[in-house]
């Protein structure tokens, strides 16, 4: 009998673990989605060529859903984007409705697979549709988003213009088919262009008499000195997410004449870690990593500890952006210690006098914040109006300033920040009262003003931190471009492989648990991962960026 | 789960099919009521749990939401060439199951003998406590736990300047690939061991307490007890449990190795779902997701009724 009863038990357990794990294997990849192929073609809608600009606000009785992430700036002010006083006058201005959708912050990529893989979209979708799997013309091929050609054509006056105006970013916005696929996000000024690069304890070289470090030896006396005289545990740190994150621009590695991913030289693609200079590069971060001048906790480094690292002055240099680090960094750092100065400093040469050339250098086309209409809108039309107002003198003002009179005035013909946003009464810090009134200090669908960031980055370092991080980026980044949809499901799988190998490498060269002589079997491996085809489709993409 | 016929027909052998189904009828109409109330249940399974699963033929097909399951163009076995054929196939292959092996050998034993030491505590508040305190952790959510792991296992963190306080050499441990495996079984211990050894405590209950009473008179001891009563006693728990955790060889879930590897240390800690993580789900690469996960399931079904085939032959035991 007690044995029964046991296995009874048992029994039942069993079967609904059986269950359990027969779910969570299937589940997944089960998501049902309605059957319906609505052909991307726009043919339904009322055709009216009037090709007038619209008159704001519109007079509609529709709404549209419009899917976008909350930035990380209002976390904890604001919960959904209904909320934010930008999102209500921008919906009164246009006269459109909006229905906002908002992933978790930190996972819009997920958030927006799950998304899609149902079937139910919103009407807009705010994304970087150019980092989409396959590239935007993808997206548009399998039917998620439609191409807005006609739609920019007729209905989108304002955009047309800035586009015709400037044809170098024309080229930029477009795929190689000449689809346009979303209301892109423009950097409107070469001085916005630039904003990432080292910061560097300005009061330690002072006080230890030390210069700016420009070359890669000059760094490595001063990260010795603050780690033997100012007793920085982790005197160079940053975000290292993957392969070392934060100098995937070129931070220290372009010193060594390459990139981290792949660039441009004189015209032709190179991929940083398959050339011999890698190895430079590696046998100097280990012997940095060795004397402990690199932090030790490297490869598990993320915004928290490097925060703390800052703050407690166990780290001395860094990297990292202007407003979002920079920015944060620097009133934390004075609370604690009040003679301490955060400055930036250029990109690390390896001959002195040299110029640095690579370095962060944004497209003015910037990836983040694109918004696409997507083939399940009923009103596609009216997004297109809708989405238009943010390129117009009107929507312009609005984007970067925010509301009249309660973000800002005009003072000799200039928009300046009113108090409320640059000394916010209930504390909130510039970037956080800024985001709820504007979305210049982030990104999204628009041109953003250079008369935003003049005001914004308020210390003399911000402001400096243009100049002194200016590189010849331009002659070695690499163009926004894309393979074809066939050859970009190829690309990704040799890519993740590649990938996975290379931030394998490197950390472990660098942490030294495997000897720098092991460069060269990894290249090896590489060749068997077919790496040479991998160039041959950028390069047939980049030809095709070309020719636009 | 099955339909509790009337037992006044077994035995007898079918003749034909119109006897079974006169048969069935008969046992509808006496049972009426056992399988109206069986209905919701039925439907349950045939709705949740069964109908989703034709879902997972998205495996063969290049799946795209807005064609549909249906839809979607069949490409056969592609998705799962090129998982089998990866560079990384025999790596994450070698590391799943590893880790699988360490936690059946270390991880699975671990609530037993908690529950068993808790059995021999006669203290009653004691226990209680004991029991409430192994819990908790349970509760705890995994990326709270994996903060946690973060901070004690880095370079200045609690573990290494205990081992700095003791004369040896602080390192940051989730860098070394040798040290990820104990990191992860440990903390799996810590967190699983007090929740599973509830099943275990539940059967050692229902342990006959005269068969202790005998043995004591026999003049066993604690140990003598617990080996030869308890454990006989809760055996078929054990091997039930068992046979489950060997169904599952093939599935470490991916949640807890993201948040805690890093490059450095693929070598140990890249398992198949975390690298179909990154292969299949940041890519959108819905079909081959679900072609790895199908070949999990189909692995760990095999593995499944074998263990239940061995377990029957030698200890009588088994889930049916």
């Amino acid at each position: 009998m007690r044995k029964t009863k046991t296995s009874l038990l048992a029994a039942v357990l069993a079967v609904f673990m059986i269950l359990v794990s027969v779910t969570t294997a299937c589940s997944s990849n089960s998501e049902e989605t309605g059957q319906s192929s609505n052909s991307p073609t726009q043919s339904a809608a009322p055709q009216d060529n009037s090709n007038e600009a619209t008159t704001y606000p519109i007079q509609t009785d529709k709404n549209l859903t419009y899917w976008a992430g909350i930035n990380s700036n209002l976390a904890g002010i604001r919960s959904s984007l209904d909320e934010v006083p930008f999102f209500q006058e921008w919906q009164k201005r246009t006269g459109v409705p909006l229905t906002f959708i908002s992933p978790t912050a930190g996972q819009q990529k997920e958030a927006l697979n799950v998304m899609l893989a149902s079937g139910e979209m919103p009407d807009v979708i705010e994304y970087s549709w150019i980092s989409f799997p396959g590239g935007p013309e993808k997206a548009i091929k399998d039917g998620y988003i439609i191409s807005l050609n006609e739609l920019i054509d007729q209905h989108a006056p304002n955009l047309k213009k800035y586009l015709e105006e400037h044809p170098e970013v024309d080229r930029l916005v477009k795929t190689d088919t000449g689809n346009y696929y979303g209301f892109p996000f423009i950097r409107g000024d070469e001085s916005l262009l630039v904003f990432q690069g080292p910061i560097i304890r300005q009061d330690w070289l002072d006080e230890l008499g030390l210069e700016m470090p420009t070359t890669i030896d000059e760094w490595y006396t001063v990260l010795k000195a603050f780690k033997e005289k100012k007793g920085a545990t982790a005197p160079l740190s940053f975000l290292s997410e993957g392969r070392l994150a934060a100098l995937g621009n070129g931070a220290i590695i372009g010193a060594f004449d390459i990139n981290q991913g792949f660039y441009l030289d004189n015209g032709q693609i190179k991929y940083g870690p398959a050339e011999p200079r890698y190895k430079d590069f590696l046998a100097t971060m280990s012997k940095w990593y060795a004397e402990g001048l690199l932090d030790k906790n490297i490869a598990t480094t993320d915004q928290k500890t490097l925060d703390a690292n800052i703050i407690s002055g166990a780290t001395g240099v860094s990297l990292g952006n202007a407003g979002s680090q920079l920015g944060k960094w620097t009133p934390l750092l004075s609370e604690k210690d009040p003679r301490a100065v955060l400055a930036p400093a250029p990109y690390p040469v390896l001959n002195k006098g040299d110029v640095p050339r690579f370095g962060q250098l944004d497209n003015a086309f910037a990836v983040n914040g694109t918004a696409a209409i997507t083939s399940k809108s009923k009103n596609p039309e009216l997004a297109v109006k809708m989405l238009d107002y943010a390129y117009s003198e009107e929507g312009h003002m609005l984007f970067n300033f925010g509301i009249e009179g309660v973000s800002y005035t005009m003072e000799n013909g200039y928009p300046t920040y009113t108090d409320l946003m640059m000394k916010n009464p209930d504390n909130l810090a510039p970037a956080q009262a800024l985001s709820l009134y504007i979305r210049g200090n982030y990104f999204g669908p628009f041109v953003q003003d250079k008369r935003y960031s003049e005001q914004y980055n308020v210390l003399q370092s911000q402001k400096d931190s243009i100049e002194v991080w200016k590189t010849d980026a331009k002659s070695t980044k690499l163009p926004p471009i894309t393979a074809t949809p066939e050859e970009s499901t190829e690309l990704a799988k040799i890519m993740t492989d590649v990938d996975t190998l290379v931030n394998e490498m490197t950390l472990k060269i660098i942490l030294g648990s495997e000897p720098l002589s092991s460069y060269e079997s990894y290249m090896k491996k590489m060749e068997t991962l077919n790496f040479d085809r991998a160039i041959e489709i950028q390069e047939a993409a980049l030809d095709r960026f070309n020719k636009r | 789960m099955r339909p509790s016929a009337s037992p006044s027909h077994a035995g007898k052998p079918v003749k034909s099919k119109e006897f079974v189904v006169s048969r069935l009828v008969k046992d509808l109409a006496l049972n009426r009521y056992l399988y109206i109330m069986m209905i919701p249940v039925l439907a349950y399974y045939i709705l949740f749990q069964y109908g989703p699963m034709y879902g997972a033929i998205i495996a063969f097909k290049e799946y795209s939401p807005i064609k549909g399951i249906l839809g979607s163009d069949w490409v056969g076995l592609t998705h799962f060439q090129s998982f089998f054929e990866s560079y990384y196939f025999w790596r994450i292959l070698k590391n799943t199951l590893l880790l699988s092996l360490y936690s059946l050998c270390f991880e699975f034993p671990a609530p037993i003998i908690l529950a068993l030491l808790i059995n021999e505590v006669r203290n009653k508040r004691f226990k209680s406590i004991v029991q409430s305190v192994t819990y908790m952790p349970h509760f705890i959510s995994l990326i709270v736990i994996c903060g946690i792991i973060k901070d004690f296992t880095n370079s200045g963190g609690l573990i290494n300047t205990f081992i700095t306080y003791l004369g040896g050499d602080g390192q940051a441990m989730l860098q070394k690939p040798e040290l990820f495996r104990s990191i992860y079984i440990i903390s799996d211990i810590w967190q699983g061991m007090g929740w599973t050894s509830i099943i275990y405590l539940a059967a050692l209950m229902n342990v006959d307490q005269e068969q202790f009473e005998a043995a004591r008179i026999d003049g066993a001891g604690r140990l003598r007890q617990i080996w030869n009563v308890s454990l006989p006693g809760i055996l078929p728990t054990i091997i039930i449990m068992l046979i489950l955790r060997i169904g599952n060889l093939l599935s470490v879930g991916f949640e807890k190795i993201i948040l805690l590897y890093n490059p450095a240390i693929y070598d140990t800690a890249d398992v198949i779902s975390s690298f179909v993580y990154r292969k299949g789900l940041l890519e959108f690469g819905w079909s081959y997701s679900a072609a790895v996960g199908l070949f999990n399931s189909v692995v760990n079904l095999i593995l499944l009724v074998l263990a239940n085939r061995l377990s029957k032959k030698f200890s009588e035991n088994s889930l049916w």
